[in-house]
């Protein structure tokens, strides 16, 4: 089976492919005991640790650590609450 | 520009250099997903789960990626190794089932194609390590054996662990690690191997055949660049 390392780069990688940039961020923590001395993956991780740190900084100008609740309608069609 | 202007530009360019990565390595990403997915279906093997459903589901998945290609001689070995561990937990008895038979054949099908592929070789390489210039060499040489001894026990550990996995003996582990060795020019399972046949032999087994093994894993290694499991 995949060492543990590589597995977490693997899917480091993969959140990067869906944009989930947090979870690429703690992947790619997980993985950097064992791939330190790889420049492209050092590359890609400070590169993604610093993208988190920009988006923290803008969610403080923009709000957007806000929860948003969008309500659904089943077949496009609005109901009334009884 | 105000700050907010800039952190959001700045935004911008990382998150386009990273779609630009993720855009060139799509074929290889394609890869991973595959041998990730594949690897998950092991682990969930590990705790006796049904997997037949889900090991079909990944063949079917993942055929187009052997018959086109796409996959590197290491990527095929790897895969090797996981369908390996995979058929030794089927359930392969007189009664087995028509699925499980189906799954087992089609095992046998990627590991032939596989071996059908010269020059295996391991996914991850890394240089050899070096110690830091220091005016005190003999003795800043003398901690860096201990750290590097410590470092390779620790991966040694992780590896063994690895092999071991759900093996009902140490031998089952041994055959792994001289595997690794041979095929992924492992230096770390190489050394590991040699650590686990003399404690076999300290307890008595037969390790002839697995000492030959060692030594062809050895002549192999020689003169190939230093590969360690981490």
């Amino acid at each position: 089976m995949l060492q543990a390392a590589e597995k977490a780069y693997c899917e480091a990688l993969l959140a990067l492919k869906r944009k989930d940039y947090r979870a690429a961020g703690e992947f790619f923590e997980q993985a950097a005991p064992n791939f330190a001395q790889d420049k492209e993956f050092c590359l890609l991780r400070e590169t993604t640790r610093l993208l988190l740190v920009v988006k923290q900084k803008l969610g403080k100008y923009e709000n957007e650590d806000t929860i948003v609740i969008e309500e659904a309608f089943s077949n496009g069609q609005e109901t009334e609450l009884l | 520009m105000n700050q907010q202007a800039v952190l959001k530009s700045l935004e911008g360019v990382l998150e386009s250099f990273l779609e630009q990565v993720v855009s060139h390595k799509q074929p290889r990403l394609q890869v991973l997903e595959g041998i990730n997915r594949l690897d998950d279906i092991a682990r969930t093997s590990d705790k006796g789960l049904e997997i037949t459903d889900s090991i079909g589901d990944w063949f079917a998945a993942n055929n187009p990626l052997l018959s086109e290609s796409r996959l590197r001689p290491a990527d095929i070995s790897r895969i090797g190794m996981i369908l390996n561990e995979i058929k030794g937990r089927l359930d392969l008895g007189d009664e087995a089932a028509p699925a499980t038979q189906k799954i087992s054949s089609e095992i046998d099908r990627w590991r032939q194609t596989g071996t059908g592929h010269e020059g295996r070789k391991i996914v991850l390489r890394r240089g050899p390590e070096t110690a830091a210039p220091t005016s005190r060499p003999h003795f800043a040489e003398e901690a860096d054996s201990i750290d590097r001894f410590r470092s390779f026990f620790e991966r040694a550990r992780n590896l063994f662990e690895d092999f071991a996995g759900n093996k009902k003996h140490l031998l089952s582990a041994l055959d792994d690690s001289l595997s690794s060795a041979t095929i992924q020019k492992n230096r770390d399972a190489l050394i590991l191997s040699s650590f686990i046949i003399y404690y076999l032999k300290q307890n008595g087994y037969k390790v002839d055949p697995y000492v030959q093994r060692l030594r062809k894993a050895q002549e192999l290694l020689k003169g190939h660049p230093h590969v360690t499991g981490g």
